[in-house]
């Protein structure tokens, strides 16, 4: 009698949790895993999403393979997460160990500007940076004559345009990694640090020693999070310089989309973007071990 | 080491560098048309015309579509994942181990990588051009469902038990007694899910091409893709359709300092 009441209520309690389970992982399914399995599928395919597709084995992989265009744009994919990644980990790092040593109340003043930018949606900063960085009357010009260097093309030249987007990058993201890197800051006991103090440690040394040992989670949270997040950058180049000028934006992501959504070539395009996951999966998962190694030997 | 007020010195002046577009922004917007290109730090004659032009029926019908698509996907997204993220914490069931990995493997699906099948996916169920396929795969997130699972990890079990001597069954007790005490992990990925659908410029681009159903970053990106571009109307779009956002970020700074901390996305 009680035990057929208990095996009532653990059937009860998984009919429940599969309720309960069930809208989100269908949609999962859908929506992510189905596409990404049929992005492989489509990737042995020559489809103009008009036409009936046509199966042509691994083609568009040695097309992939032997497209210069392709390893160009991959080449400045990697340009700008070797610039943007550690950027924005030193700047938002030192930011962070600096305001956590000041104890004024202009501490809390400098926390919302840096996070201002972060509600600015990046159609908005994109379209907001093209004005500053206009070439004949922008801001920015003014800016650098008034210091007295000469006028710059920024996204018109060939040489600047990327270190432009990247420069618009950091602005929104700054402060947000900024307030990661603080928050990780400040859970460290302060009796650490007098402990260090006493000890005679330098200021150096107790960053060296007991922040930056202490916030190495969330370092790897943001590595790998910047790292991924800077080879899918699209809507800020999509907007500010459709790739240009002469191609000097055109990183892997943006290659993508134009084979896909402009050309309509769905199967080269998906051919790409698996190589993009996949690369994308090797790169995260290789950063993933050198941090954690290095963790071990500090330890 | 260094003063403090060296340190406060240099702080604000990078604050300052940091305002300074924003503040460009908002003050252009009441500069006319021969003046907006003039260097200055304050409009020689302050001017309402280029937001009288700009705040048109096209300009507040794409704000009202952000508005309703945000909205939608971030209520429902709390509704799904609060309920997933509990299912996979507190209940026991056969291939919980299972469902997990599979749904905490979705993680390193980029979002980049599967615009094309994903665009497909939606026109094969013939929800493009539509609200429904600006707002239902916008959900499906593991990042959410995993943050709500790791929040009730930590969950008091004595809640749990006296609700169960009461008789109280597990679909009423998460309603009643689990969901009210959910507020630590709720506001912070409401702000994340509203922001970050907000922002999304990409999928609405790709799966609607109908001006009723616009958004407004695709509303305002367009404004800059032609030939010429009317800047003294652009910077005023660009500035009105940053007032919404900037008033909850005001509105809501501590807890999205809060949240960055708790959620750590976008």
């Amino acid at each position: 009698m009680k035990k057929s009441n208990i095996s009532k209520r653990k059937r009860r309690e998984y009919l429940t949790a599969y309720a309960f389970i069930l809208p989100d992982f269908l949609g999962l399914f859908v929506f992510v895993i189905i596409p990404i399995i049929y992005a492989f599928y489509i990737s042995f395919f020559e489809w103009d999403f008009i036409n009936d597709k046509v199966f042509i084995g691994a083609a568009n992989y040695i097309r992939m393979w032997k497209d210069t265009n392709w390893w160009s744009a991959m080449l400045r994919t990697l340009k700008l997460t070797a610039l943007y990644v550690p950027l924005l980990f030193g700047l938002s790092l030192f930011f962070a160990v600096l305001i956590s040593t000041v104890k004024s109340r202009a501490g809390s003043f400098v926390k919302t500007s840096f996070l201002m930018p972060f509600a600015i949606t990046s159609v908005i900063a994109s379209t907001l940076w093209m004005f500053l960085y206009n070439e004949k009357r922008g801001y920015l010009n003014a800016v650098f004559k008034a210091l007295g260097l000469s006028n710059q093309k920024f996204l018109g030249s060939g040489r600047q345009a990327l270190i432009c987007v990247i420069v618009v990058l950091l602005w929104i993201n700054l402060g947000y990694n900024m307030i990661l890197f603080l928050s990780a800051i400040k859970d460290i006991p302060e009796s650490y640090y007098e402990a260090a103090t006493l000890d005679g440690a330098d200021r150096w040394h107790i960053f060296r020693y007991i922040t930056f040992p202490l916030i190495r989670q969330t370092s790897i949270f943001i590595l790998v999070t910047t790292t991924i997040a800077s080879f899918q950058v699209l809507d800020l180049i999509m907007v500010m310089t459709k790739g240009g000028p002469a191609k000097a934006t055109e990183v892997g992501a943006l290659y993508i989309y134009d084979r896909s959504f402009n050309m309509m070539e769905m199967g080269y395009g998906s051919a790409l973007s698996v190589f993009l996951f996949l690369s994308l999966l090797v790169f995260s998962f290789v950063q993933m071990r050198i941090t954690s190694e290095e963790q071990g030997e500090n330890v | 080491m260094k003063k403090e007020p060296v340190k406060i010195i240099l702080l604000i002046i990078f604050s300052l560098i940091l305002l300074f577009p924003i503040y460009i922004l908002f003050m252009s917007a009441f500069k006319g048309p021969g003046e907006l290109f003039v260097v200055s730090l304050w409009p020689k004659s302050i001017t309402f015309d280029n937001l009288k032009t700009v705040l048109n029926p096209k300009f507040l019908n794409s704000i009202k579509n952000s508005l309703f698509v945000s909205t939608t996907v971030t209520v429902i997204a709390m509704i799904l994942h609060s309920m997933c993220g509990y299912a996979l914490a507190r209940l026991s069931f056969p291939g919980k181990k299972l469902i997990f990995t599979t749904i905490i493997s979705t993680l390193m699906i980029p979002t980049t990588t599967i615009l094309v099948p994903l665009f497909m996916v939606c026109k094969g169920l013939g929800i493009e051009n539509s609200y429904a396929g600006l707002i239902i795969p916008a959900f499906f997130n593991a990042y959410g469902i995993f943050l709500f699972r790791q929040f009730y990890l930590d969950f008091p079990k004595e809640l749990e038990e006296a609700a169960e001597v009461e008789g109280c069954g597990k679909v009423r007790l998460f309603v009643q007694i689990v969901l009210p005490l959910s507020k630590p992990m709720i506001v912070p990925l409401t702000i994340a899910f509203f922001l970050g659908t907000w922002n999304n410029y990409l999928w609405p681009l790709i799966i609607n091409k109908k001006e009723e159903y616009q958004t407004i970053q695709v509303y305002l990106a367009n404004m800059v893709s032609g030939y010429s571009t009317p800047w003294n109307e652009v910077i005023a779009t660009a500035a009105s359709s940053a007032v919404p956002v900037f008033l909850l970020f005001l509105l809501l700074q501590k807890q999205l300092k809060e949240g960055i901390k708790v959620t750590g996305i976008k």
